[in-house]
């Protein structure tokens, strides 16, 4: 059956197909690598797992607002159920998960009403929606629901949660790919197709972003578990597609998608690198950790992959896509607006730190996991390399990552981006053929430098001493874990990070405590008592006494 | 003539069981099941007439209307007495196993006839004084079942149940005796009529606001609605599943939408009034239920928070909006009993109604907690289950009024369910299992098959808004668009 025939219900276009492509090279990769991994309620997770397959290929393809909300929803209803299957606190973090997640939705379907109200169809290629106060609370809606779903500030609370709680397969499918092509798509279609955009739109989609990278970035560096750091980072990269898609420009629009899919690729694959480590070890503690480069050569090149291109070290994909959002950024100074080159400004500037702190919180994680000293507080199994259907799909995405970095031009952008995003044109170039030469060569020469004084070794190893006691070198290893200790002991920083992890800015949680306040009030006027329930029905009348009979 | 029976056969059954089931144990099991399933053959094939506009007019005694009671099936009884006769069917189906923890079963299946007798006579009454009878009929067969467990708690409840009924229908027949004074009938389509010829006036707004009061306490209506988190949880959970199920909204909902539009007449004052209260409903019952940790209370309260749902759909006035509302009107019917005799089942393994006493349910009694995440997620509003399509209507027909305050409302009532439901998903059936009931097995047979088929329904009835479905809902709302055209409608049939 050809879509064509579909027409009013579905629509392939520029913008979904290739969103629909990574779709169904997620769900293979997830579930090669389940095949070994996943051990319990198979029948199940497989269900879950082909059933979230079916529905976001459905609803990135839908061209109906309202079959959208309906394959979206059963999309938060799969991402429940599945990480119900993980272990130890599971069950509160999918309750947390779902509470976000399907209270966007409903948030959604208020924009999607509104949307009905003013246009009168549900028919996506039909509506074009100009300014105007209840168009713009319809495009909120539907913005909080995309932002609900990759994670978006102040929308972003499930995702660190549900990375250390849900198995990690769901984790590298779900909240780090699945759900920033969904969220990310529905953001990208409402702001180029549905609406109009304006200003104000743009400005609050920027600061939204910058906000998010800075601020989830800061939470990541201080994690302690490898699973709980990438989910912050989970939630730091969608600040780059938010703001990308803010600026408003073609290029900054293209870069945001182009940072969508490449996160994609790169976060999923860092999940199931962690995923073979805890398979291996039993943790994905930092602090337990240490040394595995050696027996996990494969995973460890993976992962150094992955973490250089979300890094946004070139010669990968995450610098390109980053590159193209800076551009759009810069662009944007143009402007003939004060306000949204000030925010353009203020936001390149956070973009840049927070690109900064990634590799910096990086390093550390691929330090305390890969290198440094074997840890022997590790709970080792085995000694040797994970299963083949463990190493092989992260490795896929590593190559993957670094062939759309290299011939950037060529592949990912000719086919994918370019025909959904028209009249894409740079500001400077960056011939990524020749500067991937450049860096191998300086790579090898300075490989051959530090050969050179190799050979006549000068360094002499001999044991510590401390104050006169011989200090046990393997008993001390630098795990990693504390390399920026320094920034939480800030003091400022302190603070926040002392509120942060009490949840101050956590929206769950401040909703949480606001409902059951007012619950408090009503629970004290349900006293159980009759006459007082039946002085409420006395007041009841007059008030209506009063409305009805003047 | 199928009308009669609609009030016969449980009459009949009530009567026969509290004679005969003293005699063998099973005989009421038998007589309930039989009479439950009659009617709802019975309300399945009165679709036939709702499906081509017919009205149908009994004349009970052969007298004509003015004069004598009449019995009226138009397209809206004919859909209420659907969901009612099919939520009585599984609720008595499930009460063969789960009534056997108490002593005295052919009671309960006498009450529960009697019950069913004064629900099913408010719905295809057509004069009002006669729909008073079978309401106080229908009510004071509920005050015995929610006492009948009879410890301290289920008395209370019953006691304050029975003393804030009492109050509403005292006023609900003073409405009624004044109308009559005023009217000179007691026939629903000739008082709509006479109405309509005498104009407003100062009497009949005073008329609306008892009928107000009294309709909407038996509705669970705020600030009617305190009898309710103390009535509904006290009951067998069967009698809970009906209770909410479709006590309060035939009791409540059908006769204010049947008194406002078809007799009093409707009007933006009443309408903005239903809205408001709904709108009140909804939310406090919502923020409410989030703080339980009783689980059939905290079912309790979303059946506040639901019937606003309803009556803000109907207060909208338009035709989607009222569609909207009969449609939450018959989803809510079914997945709230489904809750019920979900909690029932959990009570009747575990013999606790705590959330916190419960947890990891889902390894030992899957088909429970399978059923009850369907159930939950339709009360969510989580597609593809039909409560995602009814409150989705509801809002779309909020903002098609002008009236997105309302939406928003209704939007946030909704976050705030799913938050509650997901609360008793994470307690009661999803984490580690309780160390307690390591050996608790699944319900029997009986019980499971007719929580099974309520969940499925829980599924199909969203087929209802499809087109091929959607005449059956139409042709209940043309009844209350019709207004006081239903005079005539009733009048033009017996010719």
């Amino acid at each position: 059956m050809k879509l064509v025939s579909l027409y009013p219900y579905f629509k392939l276009d520029n913008l979904n197909s290739f969103i629909v492509l990574a779709i169904g090279l997620f769900s293979v990769l997830t579930l090669v690598y389940s095949l070994k991994f996943i051990k319990r309620h198979l029948f199940q997770y497989y269900t879950y797992i082909i059933l979230t397959a079916l529905a976001a290929g459905a609803a990135v393809l839908t061209n109906n607002l309202l079959l959208l909300s309906v394959f979206w929803g059963v999309l938060g209803l799969t991402l429940y159920l599945l990480v119900n299957l993980g272990e130890n606190d599971a069950s509160s973090v999918a309750k947390k998960t779902f509470i976000i997640v399907g209270g966007s939705d409903v948030l959604m379907l208020l924009g999607i009403g509104i949307i009905y109200y003013l246009t009168g169809t549900f028919q996506m290629d039909r509506i074009t929606l100009h300014h105007s106060p209840l168009s713009s609370l319809a495009y909120l809606l539907i913005a909080i629901a995309g932002f609900a779903k990759a994670g978006a500030m102040p929308f972003h609370s499930w995702i660190p949660d549900y990375a250390q709680s849900a198995p990690v397969p769901v984790v590298a499918y779900l909240p780090a790919s699945l759900d920033k092509l969904l969220g990310i798509y529905l953001l990208a279609r409402i702001s180029l197709d549905l609406f109009v955009m304006n200003n104000i739109m743009n400005i609050f989609l920027m600061l939204t972003g910058a906000f998010t990278i800075i601020a989830a970035v800061m939470m990541a560096i201080i994690q302690h578990n490898m699973k709980r750091l990438l989910g912050y980072h989970a939630v730091s990269q969608v600040g780059y597609m938010v703001l990308g898609i803010g600026t408003g420009n073609p290029l900054g629009i293209a870069g945001g998608i182009f940072h969508m899919l490449n996160h994609a690729i790169y976060k999923s694959g860092l999940f199931l690198t962690a995923g073979n480590v805890e398979i291996n070890t039993q943790t994905t503690d930092l602090d337990k950790l240490g040394g595995l480069a050696r027996i996990m050569p494969v995973t460890y090149i993976s992962c150094l992959i992955a973490s250089l291109a979300i890094s946004g070290v070139p010669p990968f994909n995450g610098f390109f896509s980053k590159w193209m959002v800076y551009q759009g950024l810069i662009e944007q100074l143009h402007n003939t607006q004060y306000l949204i080159r000030t925010t353009s400004i203020l936001c390149l500037v956070a973009a840049m730190f927070g690109s900064a702190l990634t590799l910096a919180s990086f390093m550390k994680l691929i330090h305390a996991t890969f290198l440094s000293q074997r840890n022997n507080a590790m709970g080792q199994k085995r000694n040797n390399e994970v299963s083949w259907t463990m190493w092989f799909p992260p490795l896929i995405l590593a190559i993957i990552c670094a062939i759309f970095g290299i011939f950037a031009n060529e592949i990912p952008l000719k086919y994918f981006i370019f025909p959904a995003v028209k009249q894409v044109s740079f500001l400077g170039t960056w011939g990524s053929g020749l500067s991937t030469f450049l860096i191998i060569a300086g790579l090898i020469f300075g490989l051959f430098v530090f050969r050179l004084k190799a050979l006549t070794p000068v360094f002499r190893q001999d044991s510590a001493f401390t104050g006169g006691e011989v200090f046990d070198l393997p008993q001390t290893t630098v795990s990693g874990t504390e390399f920026y200790q320094t920034i939480k002991e800030f003091r400022l920083l302190q603070r926040i990070y002392k509120k942060a992890e009490e949840g101050l800015f956590d929206i769950y949680t401040l909703g949480k405590k606001i409902v059951f306040s007012i619950s408090r009030i009503f629970q004290f006027l349900h006293n159980g008592i009759l006459p007082t329930y039946l002085v409420w029905c006395l007041l009841g009348m007059l008030g209506l006494f009063f409305v009805m009979v003047r | 003539m199928i009308l009669p029976f609609f009030v016969i056969i449980p009459l009949a059954c009530a009567f026969l069981i509290s004679l005969l089931g003293k005699l063998n144990k099973r005989i009421s099991d038998i007589f309930a099941n039989l009479g439950t399933f009659t009617l709802l053959i019975l309300s399945l094939s009165a679709i036939r007439y709702q499906l081509f506009a017919k009205v149908i007019v009994y004349r009970v005694g052969g007298w004509p209307p003015p004069i004598g009671i009449s019995m009226v099936l138009d397209g809206l009884s004919s859909f209420i007495l659907m969901s009612v006769n099919l939520v009585s069917f599984l609720v008595c189906l499930y009460s063969v196993s789960y009534m056997n923890k108490y002593t005295d079963k052919y009671r309960f299946h006498s009450l529960f006839m009697l019950m069913l007798a004064g629900m099913n006579g408010v719905i295809v009454t057509g004069d009002l004084f006669n729909l008073f009878v079978f309401l106080e009929i229908a009510s004071i067969s509920s005050y015995a079942l929610v006492a009948f467990g009879t410890e301290a708690e289920e008395l209370e409840a019953s006691f304050k149940y029975a003393i804030m009924g009492s109050v509403a229908s005292s006023f609900i027949l003073l409405g009624i005796a004044l109308l009559y004074s005023y009217t000179s009938t007691l026939n629903m389509a000739d008082m709509g009529s006479v109405l309509l010829s005498r104009g407003n006036s100062l009497l009949v707004n005073f008329i609306s606001v008892l009928f107000l009061m009294g309709f909407g306490l038996k509705a669970a209506l705020v600030p009617f609605h305190a009898w309710l988190p103390d009535a509904h949880p006290s009951a067998p959970a069967s009698i809970s599943a009906m209770l909410s199920g479709v006590l309060i909204k035939v009791l409540g909902v059908y006769a204010l939408m049947r008194i406002y539009f078809n007799i009093l007449g409707i009007n933006n004052i009443i309408l903005s009034i239903f809205m408001f209260l709904g709108a009140a409903s909804m939310l406090v019952g919502v923020i409410l239920a989030l703080g339980q940790w009783d689980f059939k209370r905290l079912l309790a309260y979303h059946s506040i928070s639901q019937i606003g749902y309803i009556i803000l759909g109907i207060g909208l006035g338009s035709p989607l909006g009222i569609l909207a509302g009969l449609f939450h009107l018959f989803n809510h019917s079914i997945f709230k009993s489904l809750l019920f005799l979900n909690s029932g089942a959990v009570a009747y393994r575990l013999g606790t109604r705590d959330l916190q006493d419960m947890g990891g349910l889902k390894e030992r009694m899957p088909t429970t907690a399978n059923t009850n995440l369907v159930a939950s997620l339709s009360i969510a509003g989580i597609p593809p289950f039909n409560g995602f399509f009814s409150k989705f209507l509801i809002i779309v027909a909020c903002i098609q009024s002008r009236q997105i305050i309302y939406g928003i409302c209704a939007v946030i009532a909704s976050i705030l369910t799913l938050a509650s439901f997901m609360k008793v998903q994470k307690y009661a059936f999803f984490g580690k299992l309780n160390k307690k009931w390591q050996d608790i097995k699944e319900v029997p047979g009986i019980m499971q098959l007719s929580m099974v088929v309520l969940a499925v329904l829980c599924l199909v009835s969203a087929l209802l808004i499809t087109p091929l479905f959607k005449p059956y809902l139409e042709s209940a709302v043309n009844v209350l668009l019709l207004g006081r055209g239903y005079n005539k409608a009733v009048f033009g049939a017996l010719k």
